[in-house]
């Protein structure tokens, strides 16, 4: 106290405590620290927890018999088969499902979108009610509403609704017909490689024609004659190898062709709507971010509506819009998890919900189900970032 | 040689504009709206057509169904066929009413339920007067104090037997600064200058200080001791979680990760912005982990991993693990929005703010986050609202919220297959909840819109 007064000690601002770069180094130890002590605790209660039902770690787990069956799969699937398989059905049919709905959902999103720009104000009344009402009400409840209310009340197979006796729609789901090839695959997928070759041929010769003499070669209509010719052919080869595989009521319920089960139509047709509506407001957003002066620059030199949209509007919004649309994207991915509730079998409830049931192995099974969806994301929002870097402007 | 030119003044003959003519008399009302954007051209007139024909159809299905052929009184889903076939059977959701508001709450008790929100709501409004003293713990309070006032209304339970001692003592205090919160309202709204004054001149002929906060304190101190010997001598009969459920659980667990959301998210928010390496990495990774993981697997992670995690002797019921889920969630998407915010504020505030002298936390407190919060009110809005329809989720971890409540019905034997109306009726529940907070949130966006 008293040696304060008498002597000015300088020094006691720049003590060691209060300096910045030691108090960095204090901080981030003690976070470091208790971060390191959390993990442990958790690890040795889980340890001890573990211990005491009886029960271990690892991942051995994923060699033995699953015993369960699956409702759908992509792959064949029996009873008999390991819990990888039951991992990799689980992952294919959530890829599956929200491949599908993030094509349709950008379709249609994409039009509504557009739609709310329209002028007719019917149109554009109409557009934005559908989003309003479409985002406001939260998809489980969507996901349920139409897997309780529409696709379970279809009618029963024996009255199912078809498609010239081709594609059947009852309270199961939708049968679709297949065809399959007697001879190897090898052939058709060695025409489709022609096909491809050739048509990358022809858009690099039209663009060299173009750098060269200025005109426009019909690389379109040349493309059409190639890739026509190209279907002919592989139909005209392959036909007699072909065999189509038409579902067919039998007893109770159907055979041959496709199935895809009612939940997946419930959770796909649900999510498409509301991933529709979340699109429709990222490019609604992306086209009103364009100047007005384009608009009226387009208007001077004659474009009709269309080509305005076409050749002016749309290439320079999807500027904007790409990265929230990727942002929708991924959200799609995450959401496919919520057809959990309607039974459909996507990797959640195949394997964090019955898997964890039949085998207790909590630990694993949701590090591996999160793990999947944290590499997903990382590889999505890889390769958005770089298609991004391609589009943007080239800024000098 | 040409500044004469123009300078001179006289020569230049005075423009003066003609007064503008009105618009032709045809270019105007509604029939030529109508004319110009719906009866434009063949393909149009065809569009407006069809979706007017449409919209028509559509409306008279929906009023048929829900209105004219609905039935609202019947006792079960069978006499509501026999009644009218192709309606609505609302006489289902009237008797199933009070479970979809209150779950399975004791009627007897549900008073508590409404008394917590009512107290919930009735704490805020004191925020509606401008300059009130101590504003700013109106709110700190509300989030630090409330829920245990609240969880003491809903949980019951003797203080100091299935209370515990600190969860007892916070119901006090909570209740305490109830109090104290209107007293200092009433005085601002009577002209006083504020409950932290009014105990000054007492307090200071005591202790020979003017002491301003000490003496709020100790008169906060005194009124909840008070009161927590009051609270022994009452007994809520205790109600378990497991019946809490309906629109109740929903909003708790609503309530819950939107006040949570905030504070979870600044902080993991500053960390990921911080200069030290541990910190920045360890919010970094922790955001990213949590924003690219569904909710879902973030639930059945809190139900099944917590119990793992934690010693055996913890007692953790499943509401409590939903919240610690939904916390963690919606405080890492909310920390990006924050981010977002804190970049958008320029470089100059924070010199500015170093200038001045302040520190970090000072900075952060009084300067950068302010404005940043303001700057994203619309995003924090949109995730409150992303938030209140994904509390739908926790139905299928297993709590009765409005959710599981509605599907619940179709169970019931008088109501059995009664899917369509418990689901028509919570859409348009979440619809006009979510569509005002968005309105809303526009409003406040125009009306706080700061320009620099």
């Amino acid at each position: 106290m008293n040696s304060r007064t008498t002597t000015p000690k300088v020094s006691s601002n720049h003590g060691l405590l209060n300096k910045d770069s030691t108090r960095a180094t204090v901080i981030q130890a003690v976070t470091l620290g208790l971060v390191l002590f959390t993990l442990w605790y958790v690890f040795a209660n889980a340890a001890e927890n573990l211990d005491r039902l009886g029960m271990s770690f690892g991942f051995d787990f994923l060699s033995v018999t699953a015993g369960f069956n699956i409702s759908w799969s992509l792959i064949p699937y029996d009873p008999s088969m390991s819990y990888w398989r039951v991992f990799f059905v689980g992952v294919l049919n959530t890829l599956v499902l929200s491949f599908a709905v993030i094509i349709v959902g950008t379709l249609i999103g994409t039009i509504v979108g557009i739609m709310r720009l329209s002028h007719n104000p019917l149109v554009s009344q109409l557009a934005r009610w559908y989003v309003e009402v479409v985002r406001n009400v939260p998809l489980l409840i969507q996901i349920i509403f139409w897997f309780t209310v529409i696709f379970s009340t279809l009618p029963a197979p024996r009255q199912s609704y078809h498609f010239f006796d081709w594609a059947f729609l009852n309270n199961r789901g939708l049968y679709l017909p297949t065809a399959s090839m007697s001879i190897s695959g090898w052939w058709a997928a060695l025409l489709i490689a022609v096909a491809m070759v050739s048509l990358w041929l022809m858009r690099r010769w039209s663009a060299n024609v173009k750098r060269e003499t200025g005109k426009h070669p019909q690389a379109f209509y040349f493309a059409l004659v190639v890739w026509g010719v190209a279907v002919v052919i592989s139909y005209g080869v392959l036909s007699q190898w072909l065999s189509w595989s038409i579902p067919a009521l039998k007893g109770f319920n159907f055979s041959g062709g496709a199935f895809l089960p009612a939940s997946f139509g419930a959770a796909f047709v649900a999510m498409t709507v509301y991933r529709s509506a979340a699109i429709a407001e990222t490019v609604r957003a992306g086209m009103q971010s364009i100047d007005k002066g384009q608009h009226e620059a387009a208007f001077t030199i004659g474009f009709s509506r269309f080509q305005t949209l076409r050749l002016v509007l749309i290439p320079q919004a999807v500027r904007a819009i790409i990265p929230p649309m990727t942002n929708s994207w991924l959200a799609a991915t995450k959401d496919s998890s919520l057809a959990v509730a309607i039974g459909f079998p996507e990797l959640v409830s195949v394997f964090m919900q019955t898997s964890i049931n039949q085998t207790g192995r909590a630990i694993e099974i949701i590090s591996m189900v999160m793990g999947f969806y944290i590499i997903i994301s990382l590889l999505m929002s890889y390769l958005l970032n770089r298609y991004n870097e391609r589009v943007q402007y080239k800024v000098r | 040689m040409s500044a004469s030119k123009y300078t001179d003044n006289s020569a230049v003959k005075r423009f003066k504009a003609a007064p503008a003519r009105p618009p032709l008399k045809q270019n105007r009302g509604v029939f030529h709206i109508l004319r110009q954007r719906c009866f434009n051209n063949i393909g149009n007139s065809v569009l407006t057509l069809l979706i007017l024909l449409g919209g028509f159809y559509l409306i008279k299905g929906m009023l048929d169904w829900a209105v004219i052929n609905a039935v609202f009184v019947a006792d079960s889903r069978r006499q509501c066929m026999e009644i009218s076939p192709d309606g609505a059977c609302w006489a289902g959701i009237i008797s199933w009413f009070n479970g979809l508001i209150y779950g399975r709450y004791p009627i007897e008790e549900q008073w508590r339920v409404n008394a917590g929100f009512m107290i919930a709501v009735a704490w805020l409004l004191p925020l509606m007067s401008k300059g009130l003293p101590l504003r700013n713990f109106v709110l700190l309070s509300w989030i630090g104090l409330f829920p245990f006032l609240g969880g003491y209304l809903f949980l019951g339970g003797q203080f100091g037997q299935e209370l515990g001692l600190l969860h007892g003592l916070m119901t006090s205090l909570a209740l305490a600064y109830f109090v104290l919160n209107y007293l200092n309202w009433g005085l601002h709204k009577l002209g006083k200058q504020g409950l932290h004054e009014v105990f000054v001149p007492v307090l200071s002929q005591w202790i020979q200080r003017r002491v301003h906060l000490t003496s709020l304190l100790l008169v906060w101190g005194a009124l909840a001791i008070a009161i927590a010997f009051g609270l022994t001598q009452v007994s809520l009969p205790s109600v378990a979680i497991e019946r809490w459920g309906g629109l109740f659980l929903t909003f708790i667990i609503a309530g819950f990760a939107i006040t949570m959301a905030i504070p979870v998210g600044v902080v993991l928010a500053l960390g990921r912005r911080s200069k030290l390496p541990v910190i920045h990495w360890l919010c970094l990774v922790t955001i990213e982990l949590v924003r690219s993981v569904p909710l879902i697997t973030v639930l059945f992670m809190a139900v099944t991993l917590l119990p793992i995690f934690l010693p055996a002797d913890v007692e953790f019921n499943k509401l409590a693990q939903v919240l610690v889920a939904v916390c963690i969630f919606a405080g890492a998407y909310m920390a990006e929005n924050i981010r977002g915010g804190l970049q958008a504020i320029p470089a100059g505030q924070y010199e500015a703010a170093k200038t001045l002298g302040f520190g970090y936390w000072h900075t952060m407190l009084l300067v950068i986050l302010p404005q940043a919060l303001r700057m994203m009110i619309p995003n924090i809005m949109t995730s409150f609202i992303s938030l209140l329809k994904d509390t739908t989720l926790v139905s299928i971890i297993g709590l009765f919220d409005i959710m599981l409540m509605a599907r619940n019905i179709a169970n019931d034997k008088d109501w059995i297959g009664l899917h369509t109306e418990p689901l028509v009726m919570i859409s348009i529940l979440f619809f006009v909840i979510c569509y005002g907070m968005s309105q809303y949130s526009l409003n406040l966006e125009k009306r706080l819109k700061v320009d620099r």
